[in-house]
């Protein structure tokens, strides 16, 4: 397992280096440079040229491609043009907040979405199942960004000023702006208050698609032979879904996992647009526009390792759920 | 199972232990150095400047806008509206600033002198102004500033500023510790930049190498203004928080009212418009027109809104032998109804322009000029009077040796507005057998394609400027600067020539109004642009904020001065 997993990392290191490559030029050739954001009657050519220097983008393309390899091999990933910091203290900043958000998200979706999916194969063909399904294609088939504005529109904007609910939900930011007042208690309670319209925004289009894979899956173990033995043994329902089939039905949901981590994180660059979220999709969006090179390619490093990363999980999950997996 | 998904959920959160977003300024050295100078100086102040006994201090006031203050206080490398309104009126200090009028009264300079020949100003500043950190602000800051700022290492970004001015450490000179000279040609508004031009502090930044004042900390990480809040902390596209100066000058109003001021960013406006309704901003910068009424229904929200200094344009490259012809553009200024697209767009939150100067500009007199109104009549007469007519009955008009009256109109991705206005174009103009094609390109893309003196790959294009106080249209249609990027229109018309060089040396303004409205009549003969409208600002504010001016001089002119009333917080 230890030597599998070596080298799957191993063979990880040129994908990556590959992906960073490609970015390197896409987003260097693409027209415009850091200097435009500074665009005014009055700037001449000589303080964009010295502005460029400052940049260190004075010189070739292929001696900055050389340079930057060099650097971020040996870890380091530069200056960022638009915050003015190393491009490693803001992905510090920025990461964890992504994290949190396409964590608990993932987590809701994969609860809810297995949990829904197995009610819906127990109690199949019944109003339970088709109420579900079609509640759940309502939320599969909606764009993210639109659901996010609904949320926002219903569960903080209407439930306070129209409906007058004693519980609303802050439309953004991470935390409120008395944060640093508020006991520990409050602290708590006011993150997730903040969490929850974002969360659902990304988490219940996921959970729609996992609970359909669900179903199928469910269904397919229901039926075989040691289902029915459980079932003839006596045990109850209970015990034969969730302790028997529940397990095996599980197997092709955990690659769901390494397919949905790359759909998350691009799902949060809207999410952290809308819910002003501090996030890293949101910025390196915000580093392609501004020409921040620098911060773009680190950023898609970040992702594409990320990826690679949660593909190996899903791996190395499959492992675990499936005694009958081994990888040498 | 329970296995699986706990030990699911730990690999997947491994990455996230710490807390989000926290003080930016924490490990940087040259932070680490500089805030507990900043912290020990604040407690001081605040322990010999004990806040009044007046129920109108305290709270927290919150202003919610789309954007970061980008590049932060560093005053000598940022262009950005908001953030050059943080250092003017927030965290930093100008030497002077401006009346509602627009003309000069002291701020951190107490007075100044002219020499009789316009070759030198003498600047006499506060002696009671500190930087954060307790140091006293003086005339070694004003010199180094204006050293830096004029030395093209720093690659100053309004570097036109200083056109006029002996640049370097020859453009300076300090007098004695709250004296300062500055030398410079005479010329017309030479007092503007010293609204614009924030004070930095030499004893913190005095040593760094100008080519590295970009990347340096202080302008993102750990600010030290000398300005009326002090900077607290910078979460990076989230907030900024300031705290109220107590050692502001009481001479300058003393302490501002509000003990924090938080500037928010949130790039999404409809998230905006929420926070503002659910009362979480008391301020939101720069709502969209069609956000207005939401807002004006609100009891508990006031909506402002004024004239300020951007307006649309449409700019015609005259290269192209469709757009050579000033008769041809001005047929298009007529063919086109403005007044109809204000009100369509910005829900009459505008004026239609006819030249690019500005409500607040002293000459300002649209009454005065022969403005060119929407008149599809007379503007077939012109194209006819032209030598374009519709030879081959396809709707569109030809020159005699057949080129079409057609030409693209681009815009820039993701901009309503101006893809709004190039489709209403494309129709006013069909009925004057012009043809108009809407083409939309991304951003930085555009700008290449306007800007470089090579290419300019455009026919027509929709943009923005935003004016300064001292408006100055050498850079866009004087024929000596045809080879630089913003003679978009490549005019060249030795009037024009003529007029922006009287106006640039002009001190006296009523001189200077008769060259102004005379340049605004040639400009309308000539057509370079249409203009298209001077939007309004707006502004969403809660009514619970008291005191608040805003107008051309922007937002946070008088932030300073607002208080929350009392019984709501």
């Amino acid at each position: 397992m230890t030597k599998y997993l070596a080298r799957r990392l191993l063979g990880a290191i040129p994908l990556v280096i590959g992906i960073a490559t490609i970015v390197f030029f896409a987003v260097n050739l693409a027209p415009g440079d850091p200097t435009l954001r500074f665009l005014a009657p009055g700037m001449n050519q000589e303080v964009i040229e010295q502005m460029r220097a400052n940049f260190g983008l004075d010189q070739p393309m292929h001696i900055r491609y050389v340079k930057w390899l060099g650097a971020m091999l040996t870890g380091d990933f530069g200056y960022s043009f638009s915050h003015s910091r190393p491009v490693l203290a803001v992905l510090r900043d920025f990461v964890p907040n992504t994290l949190v958000l396409s964590a608990v998200a993932l987590v809701v979706a994969f609860v809810l979405g297995v949990l829904l999916g197995t009610i819906q194969a127990v109690r199949q063909y019944s109003k339970v199942d088709s109420g579900l399904s079609v509640v759940l294609l309502f939320f599969y088939s909606m764009p993210s960004f639109w659901l996010a504005l609904m949320l926002i529109l219903t569960l903080s904007l209407f439930a306070r000023n129209v409906w007058e609910l004693p519980i609303w939900f802050p439309a953004s930011g991470m935390v409120s702006t008395d944060y640093e007042f508020l006991s520990f208690g409050a602290q708590l309670r006011d993150r997730f208050m903040h969490l929850v319209l974002p969360t659902l925004s990304l988490a219940l289009v996921l959970t729609a698609g996992i609970a359909r894979y669900m179903r199928g899956s469910m269904l397919e173990v229901i039926r075989q032979d040691y289902i029915r033995t459980a079932h003839a043994k006596g045990l109850s329902e209970r015990v034969v879904v969730f302790k028997h089939a529940l397990r095996n039905a599980l197997i092709p949901i955990i690659t769901l996992v390494g397919l949905y981590i790359p759909v998350l994180f691009s799902g949060t660059v809207f999410i952290e647009y809308v819910f002003a979220w501090p996030g890293m999709g949101r910025t390196i969006y915000e580093a392609i526009l501004t020409r921040d090179y620098p911060l773009v390619m680190a950023g898609s490093f970040f992702f594409a390792a990320m990826v690679v990363v949660a593909n190996l999980i899903a791996d190395v999950l499959y492992a675990i759920v499936d005694p009958r997996i081994r990888y040498e | 199972m329970r296995k699986v998904l706990i030990l699911g959920v730990a690999s997947l959160t491994a990455g996230c232990g710490g807390e989000g977003g926290q003080r930016t300024a924490s490990n940087d050295p040259f932070c680490q150095a500089v805030l507990p100078a900043v912290e020990a100086f604040m407690a001081e102040s605040r322990a010999r400047n004990p806040t009044p006994d007046d129920p109108r201090y305290g709270g927290t006031l919150v202003i919610g806008s789309i954007g970061e203050l980008a590049d932060g206080m560093n005053a000598a490398i940022s262009t950005d509206y908001s953030t050059t309104q943080h250092q003017q009126f927030v965290n930093l200090m100008t030497l002077i600033d401006y009346d509602p009028e627009g003309n000069a009264r002291p701020y951190l300079a107490e007075s100044w002198d002219v020499a009789p020949d316009g070759t030198e100003i003498t600047f006499h500043l506060r002696r009671d102004v500190f930087w954060h950190d307790g140091e006293q602000t003086d005339a070694y800051d004003v010199a180094f500033t204006y050293e830096t700022v004029t030395d093209p290492l720093t690659a100053y970004p309004n570097a036109a500023f200083w056109d006029n001015y002996v640049k370097g450490p020859n453009g300076v000179a300090v007098v004695d510790d709250f004296t300062v000279v500055i030398r410079l040609e005479p010329h017309a508004e030479f007092l503007d930049p010293f609204r614009s031009a924030a004070i930095l502090p030499e004893h913190l930044l005095g040593d760094v190498p100008r080519d590295q004042l970009r990347v340096h900390p202080y302008g993102t990480q750990c600010p030290v203004g000398n300005g009326p809040f002090v900077f607290a902390e910078h979460r990076p596209q989230d907030r900024w928080l300031f705290e109220a100066n107590p050692a502001f000058p009481d001479a300058l109003g003393g302490r501002p009212f509000v003990d924090r001021y938080v500037y928010r960013i949130i790039p999404e406006q409809t998230t905006l418009l929420t926070e503002l309704l659910t009362e979480n901003i008391d301020v939101y910068i720069s709502p969209g027109p069609d956000q207005a009424q939401t807002i004006i229904d609100n009891p508990n929200l006031e909506l402002r809104s004024y004239p300020f200094r951007n307006y649309i344009l449409v700019g015609w490259n005259s290269r192209r032998p469709q757009l050579a012809d000033a008769r041809v553009r001005r047929a298009i200024t007529m063919g086109t109804n403005r007044a109809e697209i204000v009100e369509a767009i910005l829900r009459g939150y505008g004026t239609v322009a006819h030249t690019g100067v500005p409500a607040f500009h002293f000459a300002h007199s649209p009454e005065a000029l022969p403005r060119l109104r929407y008149d599809p009549e007379r503007a077939r007469a012109l194209l006819d009077e032209a030598g374009w007519r519709d030879r081959d009955g396809d709707g569109v008009r030809e020159s005699a040796d057949g080129t079409r009256l057609s030409f693209s109109i681009k815009y820039n991705t993701g901009n309503q507005q101006r893809q709004d206005i190039a489709e209403i174009m494309q129709s006013q103009l069909a009925a004057i057998g012009v043809e108009a094609q809407p083409q939309v390109v991304e951003w930085a893309t555009l700008l290449q394609q306007i800007n470089t003196p090579e290419l300019r790959d455009f026919d027509g294009v929709i943009i923005g400027w935003v004016a300064e106080f001292k408006v100055d249209d050498t850079d866009l249609f004087h024929s000596e600067r045809i080879d630089q990027p913003y003679a978009w229109s490549g005019t060249q018309n030795p009037e024009i020539d003529r007029l922006l060089d009287a106006i640039s040396i002009t001190v006296d303004r009523s001189e200077a109004t008769n060259l102004w409205l005379e340049y605004q009549r040639v400009l309308i003969e000539e057509q370079p642009y249409t203009y298209f409208y001077f939007p309004d600002r707006l502004d969403g504010v809660n009514r619970r904020v008291v005191d608040v001016v805003m107008d051309a001089r922007g937002e946070w002119v008088n932030i300073k001065d607002w208080y929350l009333d009392p019984s709501s917080r």
